[in-house]
Parts: structure tokens; C-alpha cells; sequence
């Protein structure tokens, strides 16, 4: 979709033609490309470390949060298992051989507060890769059943009401009441838990399917200025929000372009941000950037050498000045990540951070003519992309029309085709390979497997049975009336979590409110009201 | 669309999906746009397929082939019924993705996956692949429908120790019967003689020998150049109290059954582990020989029961560690009237097949373990003869009692009265009784 003009063999003064004033500014200075902020001794150096994490039930994965922070983590990032991300409840048939293979298990308030037991959560961020209304409300119940003051809570939640049906995870319910969730959540964050980040535009997910880094970033923008102006439109104002959006995005292995796109990202947004949206809070510009680096790039072949994928990622993460980081583990191509790898991701990062001391100097690349030139160059070729989808009409239309699940598509076909053709080179894959007899370092650890907890739908439906039926219905019936006025989704969902309602059930009386069935898979045409 | 019509038009009908809450659709997407280019006519589903419903559309569009890409491990819950389904409707069935291993490459076609691709597969494995199975498929020769092969051992080459006579003989002519080669060892020359013939190899060797394990594997893979089956049958008797039983006696029942088995088992499963490394997953089985004498205990034959017990231990074992390189291990417990159950007494018919103690009433069962239904049963023991068969279920733990942190010889008594009084009475030893006499 946008073609990149290929590199030159070396880059000098004449390819940098930058206005340090205009276009760099000090780090902390708009337009934000050399940094959000400079390292100080009150903000400290460094960024947030942290791993992706959840397996199992909520307890086993509660324990997996301790041992990452008894490890050193600074922040937290769990994910659900596919049911979960599909806000599907572990007993629905379609879903037991795969509870807590891939992500937690959440399906009910009990289980955040299982899942967070423990966790000084008015010390570390909580970032989550769950539904984000039903993570926000599972947190704010949590924390106040656990003893923290909701106002403390740090964090983020990803919202993707364009793209979530299209790649990944789907959650069978229509554009419109995706993107009325997006909003109420956020807006309910923005009163509730006002340090919290509620809108985290997730381009990691969007893109690890093999869309370049500009297309992610384009993509990534379409979203954010959609959710944007609709907010705008609810009439808040823009700097009672902006603050309050963060970023998490892709890191593959062109470690230069990756690198200029996250400063190309501040830049560009900084701009849009005041000239377009009329921003006015320097906090509103200077956007919050984590990173998860790219699982894509990682190989089934030699896992071993997915630990120096890590490392080169995490450095040029840390190089770009981004404010949290997740490295992709070695076991990545095969599972979510096992203690070990957690580990192992864990200690890359503290050796970038504290070894190598990547971080105590913001922007160290800046005014490298390479950099700079590939800054520009990212800024201009994701800027004309966002303007040409925008100029294909209404978002809403271009979800319905699949124009966006086109888009994913041939991203996964060309990176298919590339490294068939050996256009991008894999090592170990489509060049120094080895014999797969040879191929064992690492090779069992990876490879472990655990099995679906059977133990945890044998527990979620023991617990079904003893809830009072008649205020559930009452309280799933307020969650389906919701969606057919303006009104808020937030409140009613709220109290249906905390009513005991469980989240397949909600989005089951969300899916009927607007006239589908609460199945999306048809097994049963209304849960919780039998 | 009627078959015809289809085939002279495109090169191949796919199907294409993830299946269940998988919902990563990178590696389906990718592939059927390089089946695409070569030819073929791709449906792709997208998430959330069930086996029945791919198989259902299968048979609808007249697909040859359905594929299903997978992205973590919850498709081994519905790999046997996929299977099933895809058999039912004629099509081929093969699975993809980064997250199938080479042990995977090796156990899923065992459980009837037609080929497996790991992550980045090539085109060029890929579309061989996939044009071979459509050839079979045209042809007729995947899952033909009728009648099965009667001769379900077919080409097999399957050695059979203690094949001289009883059992091991009873073996041999059956397995003979349904198709298969068979290398029959025995140390009794002049016996063994007797049963070679145009399938049937004969070995004269000690199998409780490293030298005379290896002979008869060397003997089935010189001849055929494969081995399909094992069958460590050959046995001795001891009998005696414990306190009359000999070392040497010892010695020699242990090393007839255990040790042979153990030294079968390493001479067959090299083969096998270099096949499986070399990605000719062998499909193969190891028939052990236990007995109920070394489930239960029997009377008088401590040494027997001792060694029986061993042998059905280790096929747990080696049921465990031969998955890997996706070679079955089932143990057998015959009961039959041979020259090691004297005891019996002569039957009451001429006829064998009147006589439920006849080793021909076992031999059909051991021939199913050696064929392609039994290729997802592994680390069995069955009961076989006398009118029945069953499965042994083994040792199983108890009840347990939690210790306390600290226990003096007064808890140490009323938790070992509470234990035994709750437990299971153990099975009653066997006597030399018929089981079948009041």
C-alpha cells in the first residue's frame, strides 16, 4: 500500500535535512521526537519492564505475576486465554480444550480478585490484554475489594473496536456497540480511575499478522482519531483525555526503521494532537509508547537464537525511548511464555537497562542522518496512508465493508511469500538451517505443554449453580436494555459483574439487546436465563 | 458439483479453517493463497470451525482435501474426531501451523492426519503433498468406501518370539492368515523346523541375548528391509516355593522374560528411533507378555509372577518413552492351555475351537494390537482367554493420609490400622484352579 523508497548504502548531511526546533526539540520539548520526557533523577532512567503473562486459572496465573515481580518486574501484562478474548466462559463447549492454554481464564469478578491478590497494584502498572470494559470494570471491583483506592490504579487496557473482529480475537458484537464500549469504558476510567490509561491503541496485535511498520502505524492512527473525534463528539474535551492514551506496538527486526517510527509516532502525533485536535496540556502531545516485540519474527527452528532476536529488539526499544517493554520469549512460536522464558525475558531486559545502560541518555540516535532520515520518512509515508483511508469514507462503512480485514489478509500473504522466497531473510528457516535431529537446544523447553484446566469449568460450573437466578436475569435483562438507548454500558456492566453475572453471560445480553443471538455459536440461546 | 466436472477443472478442491476458539489466522490465510496460485479451488472458512461442520462442508463443496491451521494446542482435543469425520466424507485431512513439533509430525499421522506441516512449510512440501492426496482421493485408494481389507496385516513384518509353539505358534499362523510376514524365533530348532514357510522367516536364537535379540531384527529388516511389529512372547517356567527356588532358576526366568524383552525392545527401538528421525514415522507396535501370574501373584511361581510383574512395568514404559518416535507398547496376559499351564490338563474337545483355552482363541486379539485399528491404544495391558478378555487396570494409589509435621509412633499406628481397614482387600492370589471350575 505504500511503497518504501529502499535504502541508500550510506546517508550523509544532504538526507537530514531537519529543523532541530521544529521537527526534534529536546526530549520532553514538542514535538516529542526525541523522547516523551528526559531521563531525570525524579522520573528516573529506564523504562518499564514487564512480560506477557496468564496461564491456567486465576490463582496459577496470580502466582506467575508474583514470580515475575519477585524477579524484578516493574509492571504488569496479562492476557486471557482465547474463550477469554473472545468473552467466551470456560464451560461453553466450543471452549473447554482450550481454557488457560494461551492466557488466563477470566469469566467473572472473583477472578480478578484472584488474579490480583497480592499484587501492590498502587505500586506497578496493570496493563491487560483482555476485553478492556470487562477488564476495567474487573479491576475497579478488585481493587476495592482488595483495599486499594481505585484512584491509584496504574495501567492500561486495550481498545480495538475497529479491527477485533477482523484479526485474532472476535467477540461477535456489531461496530457499533465495540465502539460504545470503547468509549463508556474509557470514559468511566476517566472519572473512576484518573491515573489509569484506558485507551491503549494497540498496533502489536493488528500488525504481528505481517503488516509492515507502516501500515500498523496507519492503521493504528485511523483508529486512534476515530475514537478521538467520537469522544470529542460526547463533548469531552480533548485534554481531559488525550493524557490518558497510550500506545503499545510492534518491533520486528529492521531495528533502524523500527526505531524511527516510534520517533516518527511521537512526532506525529504531537502535531495532530494540538493542530488538528487543539490540543493544549503538554501531557496530551507527548504520547505514551510501550512495546511488545514482534512474535512473527521469531522461529519455530532453533529457539535458541529467538533469546539474541530478544535482545536486539529490547536494545533498540530502549534506544527509541519507549516507556514499557515486553520481549517476546524464546518459546513464543509454541506457547505463551513458561517460567524460564519469562525469566530469560525478564534478564535481557535488566541487561540492556543496567549493563549496557541503554536509557540513561534519551534519544542517543538523534541526529544520526540515517535515523533522522528514515524519521522522515516514516512520518510522511504513515501520515499519506492515514489520509488515503480516511479519504475512503466513514470508518464504520469500511469495517462493514472488510475493507481493514483485506488489509490484514494481504499483509499475511506477503510476509508468507517473502520469506518463502528468501526476500526476507530467516535465519534458520530459509537459510542456515539445520537438520531437525540436530535442532535440540531449548528445543524441550519450548516445546512443554500443559493441558486445558478441566478443573476450572468443573469449578465455574459449580459456581453457576449457586447464584439466584432471579436477580441475574433482572440484572442481565438492565445489561440488554442498555444497549438499545444512548445510554451508558458501563454502569449496567458493572453491577452484572458484581451482581455475579459472568462475562460470556453479559456479552450474551449485550449480543441480545441488539437483536442477535446470545450464542454466537448457537449452543444455547440465552445463558443465565433458563 | 458433481466430482467429474470438478476434476477436469481445477487441480484440487481444499478446504481451509482454524478450528475451535483458535482464532490466528496468519498460517491459513497464507496457505490458501499459495494453493491459489498453483491451481486449486480453496474454501476458506475462517475461525471457529468444528470438525463436524469442515467435514460437513467437505462433503458439500466435494472437496478433496480439508486443512486446518492451528496456533496452539487445542486442536489435539479434536484431532480424532476431525479424523473420523474427514474419513466419513472421503476427504484427506491435514493440519499446520508453528506449534505442530516433529514429535507431532511423527504421532499425527498415527491418529490418521494425512501429512503435517510445521511453521514456514515450503511450497514445495506443501503442494506434493496435497496433489498426492488429491490423486489418492480421485483414484479411489484414500478411505475407499465398502468392505475393509480383510488382510488388515497386509505387507506387515512382524517377528514373534517363542513362535515354536503354543501361543507363539497360535500367533504366527494368524498373523500369517491376515497377510502379514512373520519372523518367527525360537530356541527349539528342531521345532520352529516345522512352521517355516513362504511368510513365515525362522530364527533359531537366544532372545535373552543382546546377540539373539539383534539377530531376529536384523532377520526382518535384511529380509524386508522394515518391521512393523514385535511380539516378545517366549517364556519359561520355575515353579517352586521361594524358599526351594534355585538362583540360577531365578536367573533364568527373569532373563527369558525380562531381559529379552528389554534387549527386543532396544534392538527394534534403535530401528524405529532412526526411522522416526529420518521422518518415516514406522507406525510400528511391541506386543510384551505379562501374565496374571505377575498381576496377582500366583501360587508357588514367585519367580514367574516376579518376572511377569517386571515386564508389565516396563511396557508402561516403553509405551511412554517409544511415543515419541510413534511406536505403540501394549502388553498381552494370555490365558491358555500350553506347555507352561501343564496343569490344565488335556480339553474337552478335540475341537480347538470348543475349547476356550486354546491359544487360537487368543492369537486373533494379539493380531488386532499388531494392526492399524490399535494404532491410538498404547500402554495396555489386556486380559486375554478362557471366555473373555478385559483390560488390567493396575496398581492404583489409595486414600491418602496427610501426615502431620510431626509424628510419634502412636500416630504412626492409628494411621496405619485407619489405612489398611479402608483400603481395598487386595485380589486373592491365584491357585493352579481352572478359573473357570466352581
Amino acid at each position: 500500500m505504500s511503497e518504501s523508497p529502499g535504502r541508500q548504502s550510506f546517508y550523509g548531511p544532504a538526507d537530514a535535512t531537519v529543523d532541530y526546533a521544529r521537527d526534534l526539540g529536546d526530549p520532553g520539548q514538542f514535538p516529542y521526537t526525541r523522547g516523551r520526557r528526559a531521563p531525570s533523577a525524579a522520573a528516573g532512567s529506564g523504562w518499564i519492564h514487564r512480560e506477557l503473562s496468564g496461564e491456567g486459572d486465576p490463582r496459577r496465573s496470580n502466582g506467575q505475576l508474583h514470580r515475575l515481580l519477585a524477579d524484578g518486574a516493574l509492571g504488569v501484562d496479562v492476557i486471557g486465554d482465547n474463550p477469554t478474548q473472545s468473552a467466551l466462559d470456560p464451560d461453553h463447549p466450543m471452549c473447554e480444550a482450550a481454557v488457560g492454554t494461551t492466557g488466563v481464564s477470566i469469566c467473572r469478578a472473583r477472578d480478578f480478585v484472584e488474579l490480583l491478590e497480592g499484587i501492590p497494584l498502587d505500586r506497578i502498572t496493570l496493563s491487560h490484554s483482555l476485553p478492556a470494559a470487562f477488564a476495567i470494570a474487573g479491576q475497579h471491583l478488585a481493587a476495592t475489594e482488595l483495599g486499594f483506592d481505585p484512584t491509584v490504579l496504574r495501567g492500561s487496557a486495550i481498545q480495538g473496536p475497529l479491527y477485533t473482529e477482523d484479526c485474532s480475537y472476535a467477540m461477535f458484537l456489531p461496530f457499533d456497540i465495540r465502539m460504545r464500549l470503547s468509549l463508556d469504558s474509557i470514559m468511566f476510567s476517566l472519572k473512576h480511575m484518573p491515573r489509569f490509561h484506558p485507551y491503549l491503541e494497540d498496533t502489536y496485535f493488528i500488525s504481528d499478522g505481517g503488516l509492515d511498520a507502516v501500515e500498523e502505524m496507519a492503521l493504528g492512527f485511523v483508529q486512534l482519531r476515530e475514537i478521538t473525534r467520537q469522544l470529542l463528539g460526547r463533548g469531552v474535551p480533548i485534554d481531559a483525555f488525550a493524557p490518558r492514551i497510550a500506545m503499545l506496538v510492534n518491533c520486528r527486526m529492521d531495528i533502524f526503521e523500527e526505531i524511527a517510527k516510534i520517533r516518527a509516532t511521537r512526532r506525529l502525533y504531537a502535531r495532530m494532537m494540538r493542530d488538528e485536535f487543539g490540543a493544549r496540556d503538554e501531557r496530551s502531545c507527548s504520547v505514551n509508547i510501550a512495546v511488545h516485540t514482534s512474535g512473527l519474527t521469531l522461529t519455530a527452528a532453533q529457539p535458541a537464537n529467538n533469546i539474541a532476536r530478544g535482545a536486539i529488539q529490547g536494545l533498540a526499544m530502549a534506544l527509541a525511548g519507549v516507556q514499557g517493554l515486553e520481549i517476546s520469549t524464546f518459546d513464543e512460536p509454541f506457547r505463551t511464555p513458561s517460567a524460564e522464558a519469562h525469566q530469560v525475558g525478564l534478564r535481557t531486559q535488566q541487561i540492556i537497562h543496567l549493563e549496557a545502560g541503554a536509557g540513561r541518555v534519551a534519544d542517543p540516535l538523534g541526529g544520526s542522518w540515517y535515523v533522522e532520515s528514515l524519521t522522515d520518512e516514516l512520518e510522511t509515508r504513515i501520515d499519506e496512508l492515514v489520509r488515503q483511508i480516511e479519504a475512503r469514507g466513514d470508518a464504520a462503512e469500511l469495517v462493514d465493508s472488510g475493507f481493514f480485514r483485506s488489509i490484514f489478509h494481504a499483509g499475511m500473504d506477503r510476509h508468507s511469500r517473502q520469506v518463502h522466497s528468501g526476500e526476507l531473510a530467516v535465519v534458520g528457516v530459509n537459510c542456515h538451517t539445520i537438520p531437525p535431529a540436530e535442532d535440540q537446544l531449548l528445543r524441550d523447553e519450548a516445546e512443554e505443554r500443559f493441558p486445558a484446566d478441566h478443573a476450572h469449568v468443573e469449578r465455574i460450573r459449580a459456581w453457576r449453580a449457586t447464584r439466584d437466578k432471579d436477580a441475574l436475569a433482572q440484572i442481565l435483562d438492565e445489561v440488554s436494555a442498555a444497549t438499545t438507548g444512548g445510554d451508558d454500558l458501563m454502569g449496567p456492566i458493572r453491577s452484572a459483574l458484581a451482581g455475579e453475572a459472568s462475562i460470556g453471560e453479559i456479552t450474551g445480553a449485550l449480543r441480545m439487546g441488539v437483536g442477535h443471538p446470545a450464542d454466537p455459536f448457537a449452543r444455547s440461546s440465552a445463558p443465565g436465563r433458563s | 458439483m458433481p466430482a467429474d466436472a470438478a476434476d477436469s477443472r481445477v487441480r484440487g478442491r481444499v478446504i481451509i479453517g482454524t478450528m475451535g476458539l483458535d482464532q490466528h489466522e496468519v498460517g491459513a490465510l497464507a496457505v490458501s493463497r499459495m494453493l491459489a496460485r498453483h491451481g486449486f479451488e480453496v474454501l476458506y472458512l475462517g475461525r471457529f470451525n468444528t470438525p463436524a461442520g469442515l467435514a460437513g462442508a467437505a462433503v458439500e463443496e466435494d472437496a478433496d482435501v480439508v486443512g486446518v491451521s492451528v496456533h496452539s494446542w487445542e486442536y489435539d482435543a479434536y484431532v480424532d474426531e476431525l479424523v473420523t469425520r474427514c474419513h466419513e466424507a472421503g476427504t484427506g485431512v491435514v493440519l499446520g501451523g508453528s506449534v505442530l513439533t516433529e514429535a507431532d509430525r511423527v504421532a499425527l499421522p498415527l491418529r490418521g492426519i494425512d501429512a503435517v506441516f510445521g511453521a514456514y512449510a515450503t511450497e514445495g512440501e506443501i503442494i506434493p503433498a496435497i496433489d498426492a492426496l488429491v490423486a489418492r482421493r480421485r483414484s479411489g485408494a484414500l478411505w475407499p468406501g465398502g468392505e475393509p481389507d480383510p488382510l488388515v496385516l497386509r505387507d506387515r513384518v512382524v517377528v514373534i518370539t517363542g513362535a515354536a509353539r503354543g501361543l507363539g505358534r497360535a500367533y504366527t499362523t494368524e498373523a500369517v492368515r491376515l497377510g502379514a510376514r512373520v519372523i518367527a524365533n525360537d530356541i527349539d530348532a528342531d521345532e520352529l523346523a516345522q512352521i517355516a514357510g513362504e511368510a513365515v522367516t525362522t530364527v533359531d536364537a537366544d532372545v535373552s541375548t543382546p546377540a539373539g535379540a539383534r539377530a531376529v531384527v536384523d532377520a526382518a529388516l535384511e529380509s524386508t528391509g522394515r518391521l512393523d511389529g514385535v511380539v516378545s512372547n517366549a517364556g519359561a517356567l520355575r515353579s517352586g516355593s521361594i524358599l526351594k527356588v534355585s538362583p540360577e532358576d531365578v536367573d533364568h526366568v527373569l532373563g527369558v522374560h525380562v531381559r529379552a524383552t528389554f534387549l527386543l525392545a532396544q534392538a527394534a527401538g534403535r530401528h524405529w528411533r532412526a526411522e522416526a528421525t529420518e521422518g518415516r514415522a514406522p507406525g510400528a507396535t511391541l506386543v510384551t507378555t505379562t501374565s496374571s501370574a505377575g498381576l496377582y501373584g500366583f501360587r508357588g511361581e514367585a519367580a514367574y509372577s516376579a518376572a511377569k510383574a517386571a515386564v508389565a512395568a516396563f511396557t508402561i514404559v516403553a509405551a511412554d518413552e517409544f511415543a515419541r518416535f510413534g511406536v505403540t507398547v501394549n502388553g498381552v496376559a494370555p490365558v491358555a492351555r500350553t506347555r507352561l499351564t501343564a496343569w490344565m490338563g488335556a480339553p474337552g474337545s478335540d475341537d480347538p475351537a470348543d475349547d476356550p483355552l486354546d491359544p487360537s482363541h487368543v492369537a486373533p486379539f494379539v493380531c488386532w494390537l499388531l494392526g492399524p485399528a490399535a494404532r491410538q491404544v498404547s500402554g495396555r495391558v489386556f486380559e486375554i482367554g478362557d471366555g473373555s478378555v478385559s483390560v488390567a487396570t493396575g496398581w492404583t494409589p489409595g486414600e491418602p493420609e496427610t501426615l502431620p509435621a510431626h509424628h510419634d509412633a502412636a500416630q504412626v499406628d492409628a494411621i496405619m490400622r485407619r489405612l489398611v481397614a479402608r483400603a481395598h482387600p487386595p485380589h486373592p492370589i491365584l491357585t493352579p484352579q481352572l478359573p473357570t471350575e466352581p
